[in-house]
């Protein structure tokens, strides 16, 4: 029995470090190679500690290609503002659904799971000819619905679950003292679901960070451009590649979604589960 | 006094049943409406285009689509593009979905049975979960560069040097698994983290009532933990069908569809036709087949899941 | 949740369902915005006229600099103009500019290549290039670039520089495996002595040395260039007529010459010209076929390449001579009104001169000079081998879907090679594919 026990553990370590090889190694290799120069990144033998270790690429980055950065702030404009607006939209829409039946909620529901299964470029058409029409084409305002309605759905059913758990007592007990509906749910319920909102506003921001067919199909701008669409319209362009640049800008480029995620990550696990299991 | 109170009560309720109603429309509503706007609608109108003969030149001309008699559809079927899409699409949906589980299950696990530094394993696991899709891309096309790709190397030492130009992408044969490798890099994490809160709640005073009945590993596994998980499980899956099923960036970036047709998925097939050849119509067709086809595969799926339940 | 998804799945059955019921009567709400606002930024801007100039070349290394110069120059030599860029990469700019004028707010010209002229026209974008010049400075162009540039015998982009698909080559690499550098091949068999040779080179690193390479990723561009390696062993594509012409020995030697140098393992498979450019850039590709300006683009990663390049006509095979497709970069134009039309004529007539190109010609693209003001202009020296290669050209017949036609020559390419597929067998299924493009 000991024995058995001891190989099962052996098994379990090996296929733990296999699958954390394959999940976390090529990221090692990406911030390897964004040190190594474009030669170095070149030879057959490839080294695995850069030889010569320098931050040209990354002085390039900051430099030379700076337009980098305009996409990079788009990026945070338009993801902020969605985050905003989706997680605002969810906690109405959340509670209006957690709290009171009516019959129409099944199709509330239903047109929201629905909505979560069309595949972008099926609207992308469409839509570019919707936006024209609002004159919203080629604006941050457009790519911000656009998104936002995209991340509604998850948003409110994860807002719905977190309102599920809060007791009715505590908003009986505010009716009694005279709390109109408004009041309720913003100064009563809603602090009770912070967590919630937080989960829903991360989910948002990193899922829109995320983004690449809305902006590539609504936004024709390059100085309105966001960073998945600028890079790949930018950086793997015509005329070559640089590959120690495109290692360089991914670092760069993942970066704030790791800080945020490392801070957030509590209420991130609990809202991504709490959303997605009990929607 | 109190027979007052009592009279005025139903109305009072009926008034209150009526604020709610309006409360709670009021504030489903900015939902509903953007949802409309913004998705439904733009389905709907992709939908109709489907059946007209709706081009580049529709939009700068102004001029509506003509009805042309289903040859979008038609046309799609003949071509003989549209049945290898289908099985591409059905291919990578399954292959990925399978081993996102198969892996997701044995990581969450692992992670779920007292192994040293469980908590910070399932931080950092996170990672790739977190990286822009079409970063992710990149970082595998970097790893599987014809050249100087790390994969090739691996290839060239592992072989003994007898393969020495390993392309994955470049391979029709192999180019599909290269684009599922990289989609399951960045899908695991997520699947193992909603897995191992499904494992969480698992009742241990089960678990361990079996153990002292001399149950074996597998079979608490197979007469617990599964149906204990089964709607974690079903949710699970359900949402890696259709992320996969929606997949584009990503294909769309490391191979473009290629080699020869290889990873020519619906949703390539569908942008191929809208943007490449400028046939909006022929597009809109492609993605309704498509719609059509994760309903169907969605029903399906629900349809076992529901039977299995009731055994 | 269950229930919940059976009720999504009802709703969007029903959805389509009322869709496709309804489909005729409700024809599209869309694209009815043709017209609108165009021209508000020129307004506001008092009273300057803008030109918008959709052009890919703003984003890619090496050209920037350039085109801003000509913005700067254009608009101090005519100050009530001013240049107003449309950018997005080679790949999108014709998907970015057709969607801007479905926006009703369309660019008035843009720069790109002849091979896109036929798609441009076909979306009823660009209008002929006799709407904006008088026939005496259109009669100033080299014939034979303009017929490139016709649609149903109209011209509708106007050529500024040409090329074919050219052979380069890296001297260094012909030294190394005992070849005269400046003996380039000739021909395909010549190509194929050589390469034997040059396949067993490594570079100094261990890297493989590719001998010899050719495009064929399923994007447009590699599509014309395997078109114009059919030219060089005598096959066509399309007839005059455009409609498919390949049951021919051209053609089919032009194919199988792709399976040879596959299964020889000299050509990277799959390549785009842009990792040809890299793999030549770094001393791993002894020989390729590229537009002359992709030249800018090995210089921009490997800038000693000047020292080792040199170009070669393009290579003949089979019963043909050689001959290559013609390549031009074009300014195709489009209506705005009478105004913004005067503009483009202006800021054409300043950029074609020998004056405003003979830099970026010399030094940046190289690349021939279409019009007869420039005709004894200095060419970059890199040129030199393949003098006379535009002489031997043929032009393809414009047929609006071009580019699909061309990507289906890209999968042919890969049939016969990654895919193994034997020739005739990848032949006849090009042809059933590629007759739902012609005629």
């Amino acid at each position: 029995m000991k024995k058995q026990e001891f190989a099962l553990s052996v098994v379990k370590y090996v296929i733990l470090s296999i699958i954390l090889l394959f999940l976390l190694f090529p990221l090692y290799w990406v911030l390897i190679t964004s040190f190594k120069t474009n030669m170095e990144a070149y030879r057959s033998v490839p080294t695995f500690i850069p030889d010569a270790p320098t931050i040209e690429s990354y002085i390039k980055l900051f430099t030379e290609n700076n337009e980098f950065f305009v996409y990079y702030k788009n990026n945070f404009i338009v993801s902020g503002a969605t985050a905003l607006v989706t997680t605002v939209l969810a906690i109405l829409a959340g509670y209006g659904l957690s709290r009171f039946h009516f019959k129409w909620n099944g199709w509330v529901m239903a047109l929201l799971l629905s909505s979560q299964m069309f595949p972008v470029v099926s609207r992308m058409i469409s839509l570019y000819d919707l936006m024209n029409k609002m004159h919203l084409i080629n604006t941050h305002v457009g790519l911000i619905f656009a998104l936002t309605a995209a991340m509604l759905p998850f948003t409110v059913m994860l807002m719905a679950s977190f309102f599920d758990g809060v007791p009715r007592a505590v908003e009986e007990a505010a009716y009694v003292d005279g709390a109109t509906r408004m009041q309720v749910l913003w100064r009563i319920v809603t602090p009770l679901v912070k967590p919630g909102m937080l989960a829903a506003a991360i989910y948002a921001f990193l899922m829109t960070w995320d983004d690449y067919l809305h902006a590539v199909t609504l936004i024709q701008d390059d100085s309105l451009r966001t960073m998945s669409a600028g890079v790949a319209m930018r950086y793997l362009g015509e005329l070559s590649y640089d590959w120690s640049l495109i290692n360089t800008i991914s670092i760069v480029g993942t970066l704030p979604m790791l800080i945020l995620f490392f801070f957030f990550q509590k209420y991130m696990v609990k809202g991504l589960v709490a959303g997605a299991v009990k929607g | 006094m109190q027979t007052a109170a009592a009279k005025k009560e139903p109305r009072l309720k009926l008034n209150k049943k009526r604020g709610d109603q309006l409360f709670s429309a009021a504030l489903v509503l900015p939902t509903l409406l953007i949802t409309t706007v913004f998705i439904l609608v733009p389905v709907i109108d992709s939908v109709i285009k489907s059946f007209l003969d709706f081009r580049v030149r529709n939009i700068i001309s102004g001029e509506p689509g003509q009805w042309n008699n289903f040859e979008n559809y038609t046309r799609l079927f003949q071509g003989g593009k549209l049945l290898p899409a289908i099985g591409v699409t059905l291919a990578f949906v399954v292959g990925v979905v399978l081993a996102q589980f198969v892996l997701g299950m044995a990581l969450a696990l692992i992670l779920n049975s007292n192994v040293k530094c469980a908590r910070f394993i399932r931080s950092i696991m996170m990672m790739p979960w977190v990286v822009p899709t079409i970063i992710s891309a990149l970082i595998w096309m970097w790893i599987f560069q014809p050249q100087y790709g790390l994969l090739k190397y691996f290839v060239s030492v592992i072989t003994g040097g007898a393969v020495n130009d390993f392309a994955i992408l470049n391979n029709p044969d192999t180019a599909l698994l290269g684009v599922a490798i990289a989609a399951l890099w960045k899908q695991i994490p997520l699947t193992t983290l909603l897995l191992l809160s499904g494992l969480q709640n698992v009742p241990e005073d089960m678990l361990e009532a079996a153990t002292i009945d001399g149950a074996s590993r597998t079979k608490k596994f197979f007469a617990i933990v599964i149906p204990y998980m089964k709607s974690v499980i079903s949710i699970v899956v359900s949402m890696a069908i259709i992320e996969n099923f929606k997949q584009f960036p990503l294909i769309w970036t490391m191979t473009g569809g290629g080699p020869n047709g290889s990873t020519t998925t619906l949703a390539i097939l569908s942008y191929r036709e809208a943007f490449v050849s400028n046939n909006l119509g022929s597009g809109a067709a492609v993605t309704t087949i498509w719609m059509l086809l994760m309903i169907v595969v969605i029903f399906v799926y629900n349809r076992i899941f529901r039977k299995e339940d009731m055994d | 949740m269950k229930k919940l998804l059976a009720i999504a799945l009802a709703a969007l059955m029903s959805v389509s369902m009322v869709a496709c019921g309804g489909g005729t009567s409700s024809s599209a709400p869309a694209a009815s915005t043709a017209s609108g606002s165009g021209s508000t930024a020129a307004a506001a801007d008092g009273e300057k006229t803008v030109i918008k100039f959709a052009n890919y070349a703003l984003l890619e290394n090496g050209y920037t600099e350039f085109w801003e110069g000509v913005k700067a120059g254009f608009e101090e030599k005519y100050p009530q103009y001013e240049i107003e860029w449309v950018t997005a990469p080679y790949g999108e700019i014709v998907n970015q500019v057709i969607n801007q004028a479905g926006g009703g707010d369309k660019p008035d010209m843009i720069f790109g290549e002849s091979s896109w002229i036929p798609t441009l026209q076909d979306a009823g974008l660009t209008i002929p290039v006799s709407e904006i010049f008088d026939q005496a400075y259109l009669d100033k162009f080299d014939p034979s670039v303009m017929d490139a540039c016709k649609v149903n015998s109209e011209v509708y982009g106007l050529p500024m520089y040409s090329c074919t698909f050219m052979l380069y080559y890296n001297k260094d690499l012909f030294e190394q495996a005992g070849l005269d550098p400046n003996a380039p091949p000739t021909t395909y068999d010549e190509m194929l002595t050589m390469a034997e040779k040059l396949s067993t080179l490594t570079t100094a690193d261990g890297n493989k040395v590719y001998p010899f390479g050719q495009t064929t990723a399923s994007v447009a561009i590699s599509g014309s260039a395997i078109n114009s390696m059919v030219y060089n062993f005598g096959g066509t594509v399309l007839d005059e007529n455009g409609q498919l012409a390949t049951d021919n020995q051209g053609f089919k030697d032009a194919i199988t010459m792709l399976q040879t140098l596959d299964e020889k393992g000299y050509n990277p498979q799959n390549a785009k010209l842009k990792d040809l450019r890299q793999l030549f850039a770094t001393g791993q590709l002894a020989m390729y076929y590229d537009q002359s300006w992709g030249f800018n683009g090995v210089l921009s990663i490997n800038p000693d390449a000047a020292n080792f390049t040199a170009s070669a006509k393009p290579l003949s095979g089979g019963e043909g001579n050689g001959a290559a497709m013609l390549q031009a970069h074009i300014l195709a134009y489009m209506d705005n009104g009478e105004e913004r039309k005067e503009g483009c004529r202006l800021l054409t007539e300043y950029l074609i001169t020998e004056e405003v190109l003979k830099d970026y010609m010399t030094n940046i693209t190289p690349a021939y000079p279409v019009i007869e003001d420039m005709k004894d202009m200095e060419l970059n020296p890199v040129l030199e081998g393949a003098t006379g290669a535009t002489d031997n050209v043929i032009n393809t017949p414009s047929i609006p879907m071009l580019n699909d036609l061309n990507l289906e020559l890209c999968t042919l390419a890969q049939n016969v090679t990654v895919s193994d597929t034997d020739v005739d067998t990848a032949i006849e299924q090009f042809n059933s594919a590629a007759q739902a493009y012609v005629g």
